[in-house]
């Protein structure tokens, strides 16, 4: 479970969160929607404790994330690019990931395996499109076989090929009743693939519910986003 | 531990690392190979009589470079952006979701970073020593006990070298600069050299009190400063510069 309460961020004298909060649950793909520039990343920086909230709470379980005891066995994170530096191999990054958390070196292949990299794992990660990119930040977070997945912009950089894939890979982490935390600027790719929607603009939440409550009355969920975020109300 | 073993695997991965271990061990080697064949002609031709006491140590001084790369892409390779095509990514945000502890982490980084700069040190200074005795022969300075003191303060000087890089990386965010400073200063325009010319506090700047740690004869410098004074000196630079970079990199935004 994560719970996000009244998160407010200042950067200087802007306030880029102004009280931001939502749940994400178990068994469930939550989509964190906005325009760029909404306050997603930062929402989602402060959640995995890598910017500090200047007021305000992002709890994983019961804790902040930086004081989870084994954090990539509970929350595999994927935020901006690929995450590795570009020297690297891809398969010499995820080894470096598995040894801070006292994972075996066979799971550097696995997830490999799982997010089709095989092939390239000893390319380096200069070398990478973007979407390779994604999928070794993507293989990253599995390392740990975490309970709960955050990823920002995860189908950015994607063929349809990968959209596709990636779509089907996080329905089915939430039916074995993992939670799936998800942010996007794209509302098609994403009314197929959950459950639950958080609306967010200009630092605000503008709508949060289900799926179904949050379409509302309007023909698809990108309607109800452009309604939102462009002045109209639900 | 798993945070130093992942700390060592990413160093080990890293081709500039790689580029800086093998500066590390070929500049001063290198180095003393020149001049002390240069101190041979001159011995031969009746200049000389002896090579000099700081024969090798000299050159020891000048090769931190290797080690002010290690320490400078040991942290700046975290902040390295990728191209806007590929995301804009940084390491460093990986980094942090696998050890979310920013002390453990930095702590980590800088145990890596003294270890290998040591173990550089001791294979530099074994190098450079033996090209000095192969090519002086029997006129090259024996090494004896005396010795002992001065070699540990190579070793010394060279991991602190090494954290002083890491140091000032640590809040820059970005290598080049720091980089580019620092190798200046040992080589191209010694600036902390050129500032004792001005003033005798200049002897007290990290490099210049941490040389005297084995080099036992500054040319035109008539300050004295004890091996021991100049190695606490540089102990008290490094130490302050590290509590200032580890306060700054616990409390801001990664």
């Amino acid at each position: 479970m994560i719970t996000i309460e009244n998160l407010v961020k200042r950067r200087g004298s802007k306030e880029i969160l102004t009280g931001i909060s939502f749940q994400g649950r178990p068994g469930r793909v939550t989509g964190f929607l906005g325009p760029n520039g909404a306050g997603k990343s930062s929402t989602l920086r402060i959640l995995l404790g890598l910017d500090r909230a200047t007021s305000g709470t992002a709890l994983i379980g019961s804790v902040p994330f930086v004081w989870l005891p084994d954090p990539l066995r509970t929350v595999g994170a994927m935020l901006d690019g690929s995450g590795a530096h570009r020297a690297r191999t891809g398969q010499a990054h995820l080894r470096w990931v598995a040894r801070s958390a006292g994972l075996p070196r066979a799971r550097v292949d696995e997830v490999l395996e799982i997010v089709g990299l095989t092939n390239a794992a000893s390319k380096r990660v200069g070398s990478y499109s973007m979407g390779m990119g994604r999928r070794l930040g993507l293989a990253t977070a599995l390392l740990g076989d975490p309970e709960i997945l955050i990823l920002d912009e995860p189908v950015n950089g994607l063929d349809p090929d990968g959209i596709r894939w990636m779509r089907t890979f996080l329905r089915e982490r939430a039916a074995s009743g993992r939670t799936v935390l998800l942010s996007s600027h794209l509302m098609g790719e994403l009314a197929e693939t959950v459950d639950d929607v958080v609306i967010i603009n200009e630092g605000k939440v503008m709508a949060d519910g289900t799926l179904d409550e949050v379409t509302g009355s309007y023909r698809t969920l990108e309607d109800a986003f452009f309604a939102l975020t462009t002045g109209g109300s639900l | 531990m798993r945070t130093l073993a992942a700390e060592a695997s990413k160093l080990a991965s890293l081709p500039s690392v790689w580029i800086a271990l093998a500066a590390g061990v070929l500049v001063p080697s290198v180095i003393a190979g020149i001049t002390a064949s240069a101190t041979l002609g001159a011995i031969t031709r009746g200049a000389k009589t002896l090579a000099g006491v700081d024969t090798g140590y000299q050159e020891l001084a000048f090769g931190v470079v290797g080690v002010i790369i290690l320490g400078v892409v040991g942290i700046s390779s975290e902040y390295f952006t990728e191209s806007a095509e590929s995301g804009g990514g940084r390491q460093v945000t990986t980094s942090l979701t696998a050890v979310p502890s920013r002390l453990r982490f930095l702590l980590a980084k800088i145990s890596t970073i003294a270890i290998t700069s040591a173990l550089l040190a001791i294979t530099a200074a074994a190098t450079t020593m033996g090209v000095v005795q192969v090519v002086l022969g029997e006129r090259a300075p024996a090494l004896g006990a005396d010795d002992v003191p001065r070699l540990v303060g190579v070793v010394c000087y060279w991991v602190y070298t090494a954290l002083l890089a890491f140091g000032i990386t640590v809040l820059t965010r970005h290598g080049v600069i720091p980089l580019a400073v620092l190798i200046a200063n040992t080589s191209v325009v010694t600036v902390t050299y050129l500032l004792t010319k001005i003033t005798p506090l200049a002897n007290y700047l990290p490099d210049m009190a941490g040389v005297r740690m084995f080099i036992r004869k500054l040319a035109d410098n008539t300050v004295e400063i004890s091996p021991l004074t100049g190695g606490l000196v540089m102990t008290a630079w490094v130490t302050v510069l590290l509590v200032i970079a580890a306060i700054a990199f616990t409390r801001r935004d990664a």
